[in-house]
């Protein structure tokens, strides 16, 4: 099911109900679960199977790893979670990419291997809740936190419809606790979680779906070298796209737990205003940075071990980072340019660093300090990011390196008789919205939205709230599926 | 803010949209709208779903835009007692949901093809587009986006408003039509009254484009444009011998299983009709099909009840016409010996 069609909007009327009769504490979060289930089984209901197999196997091998004493029981534990998960997330997203380079490889090595392509189905969202419940198996393994005392808290964790399909990734700490005593929402917090729903629902139908995706599905599907202009609003065009998707799914999943009287992490904060790539990954999806940072970076050794080994582990993460997102080398190269882009911004910083700063820290490679002025130079820097990230989007986009090639030369040379293919209305919505956009960002770039809401006279919130409902209901698009399902 | 601010702003918010929304609504019915369906994959399979359901009583029907205007289902519904089901696609060839009918070992119903010959007998991937979407939404559909089209059409038969084509945002932006660079293709833009949809498929031109000349024009022009856009040759020698042979095997495959087909060649009139007289040739495109694939087939230009049709823009009976076309098709049918129903008992 998604967020955005009408059946969503009846479910969560039925759920909202629920969660605010008289029953139990225990009762209300039985309903959770099964309305987490059931907004699963919307899409493939045989999948549910797996979040069950995940759920079940890893409520019981945290608790174990937890307890037991025994280092080398504690290990294989450990493996035995590992080989769940990602086996599963493996086959599932990985198997056809797997065998697909095996098949190259084997080729290039003189054998003559045409094996079938296999048809499997990707589970929705199975990158997401893998991570969700890994890192709980992960923590018991470190005995960071508790081990989950219910079961049923423990699968309304790792099944809580709002965050499932596409995050935030939750830890245990951030949700678990939630569910131990009796949550419902004020009327202040119904609002506003009514609000962020609203503003998601928005960002996605009316500025993704309606305004930006043509543009930018036309240009990247396109098979001939672009006029320079073309290829750029194309770019353009999904750089807005991708962010209201996923930044849209994350302020409804956060607006619709709101409702229930739930707290989500953050997951997006005005990522084009970031100065710099390592503000921007802690603007830019900060739960799966955040992962990626304890669960990969740090247990690879982080900044600890010297310059050299600390380029090497962020480069490590960007690259597996990149092929989270998906099963094909461009995802990889994505990454990779992130990481490139890490390394040189981590140059220039030690190279202006004082050489009597001590150093390896705060594993400060990755996740650099926040960057709060709002100079002017430094909204130069920041538009400087934003180009390069443009740059990697060409790769996280385009279908293949052949349409990236064609892309990155059509927007950095002049291609003699490139094709013209957007229209003039097209042009002027990218620009609008994107050149919108990033002043929006750079504006609300300290703040967050609620805040700047709360702030606002009433009838002018009132007002603003209409014209989002209102274009919502204008553009009529129909419910498609969020860019990050598929991841 | 405190908590009764924010419960102002959503009453607000509540006030505005709903005055909104409700004038909005209003105006529209105003101005002539009617509910028009949104004719997209969901609506498709709707209709796919209905087809191995009551097959002794039903007839599914395939083909482009013409059948969807011609056939007047409820005329046909009056007189035959048997359910129509609408697959026809605008603009498209039938031949891929004609394949997926003859994949699916159910269907062993009635079926009637339309030929538009421009469409029917041609390979280009653009006329395979809008079927092969509606199939993949077939085949994928979830159980929420079934869900999903229940409500969509509680909605969609109460306001008139949601008429994506004509009355969403980014139609009304199109309506502004603001010059394009040079080399830019623009895909022409149907007048606004010229279509709409009921919530069976079927197609009707609205009063207000048949008292209009002036929209009647603009459509004629289109075809123009079209046939001036189409550089490639109709299609003959090998590839056409290949698709009267991939007709003739998916439609031996509905026959064997007691299914009965035949094919439609609904009128055109005008410079339209020239141009695909001139074209695709009766003998060798229209008769070679019903020779291939051993089917009876039904030419409008055989019929003189049928054959006088002038259509508003060339290609399409109006309602008033398709009521007629209906009661004359429907006869031709039963002098055939073509069974309404029980086909199957």
């Amino acid at each position: 099911m998604v967020f955005n069609s009408y059946t969503f909007i009846a479910f969560f009327i039925v759920i909202l109900v629920l969660h605010n009769l008289p029953l139990s504490w225990k009762t209300k979060k039985i309903n959770l679960l099964i309305a987490s289930y059931i907004f699963y089984a919307a899409w493939n209901p045989p999948f549910i199977l797996l979040l069950w197999l995940s759920t079940v196997v890893d409520f019981f091998v945290g608790r174990a790893l937890y307890t037991q004493q025994n280092k080398h029981k504690r290990r294989v534990l450990l493996i035995v979670s590992l080989i769940g998960n990602l086996g599963m997330l493996s086959f599932f997203k990985y198997g056809g990419f797997l065998l697909e380079n095996f098949t190259h490889l084997i080729n290039l090595l003189g054998a003559n291997f045409h094996p079938a392509k296999p048809n499997i189905i990707l589970p929705a969202g199975i990158s997401f809740y893998t991570f969700t419940t890994l890192c709980y198996t992960i923590d018991m393994y470190k005995r960071r936190s508790e081990p989950v005392k219910s079961m049923l808290d423990f699968s309304l964790f790792v099944t809580f419809f709002p965050h499932l399909v596409a995050g935030p990734i939750v830890r245990p700490p951030q949700l678990v606790p939630q569910f131990e005593t009796p949550h419902s929402a004020t009327r202040k917090q119904l609002l506003q979680g009514l609000f962020l729903l609203s503003l998601g629902l928005f960002m996605k139908v009316v500025l993704a779906d309606s305004m930006l995706s043509v543009v930018a599905n036309d240009v990247f599907n396109s098979k001939q070298a672009l006029n320079t202009l073309d290829a750029w609003m194309g770019v353009l065009a999904f750089s807005g796209q991708i962010f209201f998707d996923f930044a849209g799914y994350s302020t409804c999943a956060i607006g619709v737990a709101g409702c229930l009287g739930f707290v989500l992490p953050e997951n997006f904060v005005y990522p084009y205003a970031a100065v710099g790539f390592s503000d921007f990954w802690r603007r830019w999806h900060i739960t799966l940075s955040s992962w990626l940072r304890d669960y990969l970076y740090i247990p690879l050794g982080g900044n600890k071990h010297g310059r050299f080994k600390t380029y090497i582990n962020l480069m490590i993460t960007m690259l597996l980072g990149g092929l989270w997102h998906g099963a094909n080398w461009t995802f990889v190269v994505w990454g990779a340019l992130h990481g490139f882009y890490l390394w040189v911004e981590k140059i220039i910083r030690d190279l202006r660093k004082p050489k009597t700063a001590p150093e390896g820290t705060k594993n400060d490679a990755y996740v650099a300090g926040p960057v709060k002025d709002k100079t002017f130079p430094n909204f130069i820097l920041a538009m400087i990011t934003f180009f390069f990230i443009n740059v990697t989007w060409v790769f996280f986009r385009a279908p293949d390196f052949v349409s990236a090639r064609r892309m990155l030369i059509s927007m950095f040379s002049s291609v003699k008789d490139g094709a013209v293919i957007v229209t003039t209305l097209s042009i002027y919505k990218v620009s609008v919205i994107v050149i919108l956009m990033v002043a929006f960002h750079w504006m609300m770039r300290n703040t967050r939205v609620l805040t700047v809401a709360e702030k606002l006279p009433w009838w002018l919130l009132g007002i603003l709230w209409s014209i989002i409902l209102l274009l919502l209901i204008w553009s009529q698009e129909s419910s498609s599926s969020f860019i990050y399902f598929q991841f | 803010m405190t908590s009764s601010s924010f419960a102002k702003a959503g009453i607000l918010m509540l006030i505005l949209v709903t005055t909104s929304v409700f004038s909005w609504e209003l105006y529209v019915r105003s101005k002539g709208f009617d509910n028009s369906y949104d004719d997209g994959g969901p609506l498709w399979t709707h209709q796919r779903h209905k087809v191995c359901k009551d097959q002794n009583n039903s007839t599914v029907f395939i083909g482009s835009s013409r059948i969807k205007f011609d056939l007047d289902t409820k005329t046909w519904e009056s007189l035959t007692h048997n359910h129509p089901i609408q697959l026809a696609c605008v603009g498209s060839s039938p031949l891929s949901i004609l394949r997926n009918l003859a994949a699916d070992k159910n269907f062993k119903g009635n079926l009637i093809i339309d030929v538009t010959e421009v469409l029917f007998f041609n390979t280009a991937p653009n006329v395979f587009e809008r079927t092969e979407t509606a199939l993949k939404y077939y085949k994928d559909e979830t159980p929420a986006q079934k869900a999903s089209f229940v409500l969509d059409h509680l909605l969609e038969s109460q306001l008139v408003f949601l008429d994506k084509d004509r009355l969403s945002l980014n139609a009304q932006l199109q309506s502004l039509r603001i010059p394009n660079r040079p080399g830019v293709f623009e895909f022409p833009m149907f007048p606004p009254d010229f279509g709409r949809s009921k919530f069976n498929r079927q197609e009707y031109m609205t009063d207000n484009f048949l008292k209009d000349t002036l929209q009647q024009n603009q459509v004629k022009g289109i075809w123009a444009f079209f046939a001036k856009m189409s550089k490639e040759p109709p299609i003959s020698g090998v590839k056409l011998d290949s698709l009267l042979n991939s007709v003739k095997v998916s439609v031996d495959k509905i026959k064997a299983r007691g299914g009965q087909v035949i094919f439609v060649r609904t009128p055109s009139s005008g410079p339209f009709l020239m141009g695909e007289t001139m074209g695709y040739p009766k003998e060798k495109y229209w008769n070679r099909l019903l020779l291939t694939t051993k089917c009876d087939g039904i030419h409008f230009s055989d019929y003189p009840e049928i054959a006088h049709f002038e259509c508003p823009e060339f290609s399409h009976l109006s309602q008033q016409q398709a009521i007629v076309f209906t009661q004359n098709f429907v006869r031709i049918l039963g002098e055939k010996g073509w069974k309404f129903s029980g086909t199957n008992q």
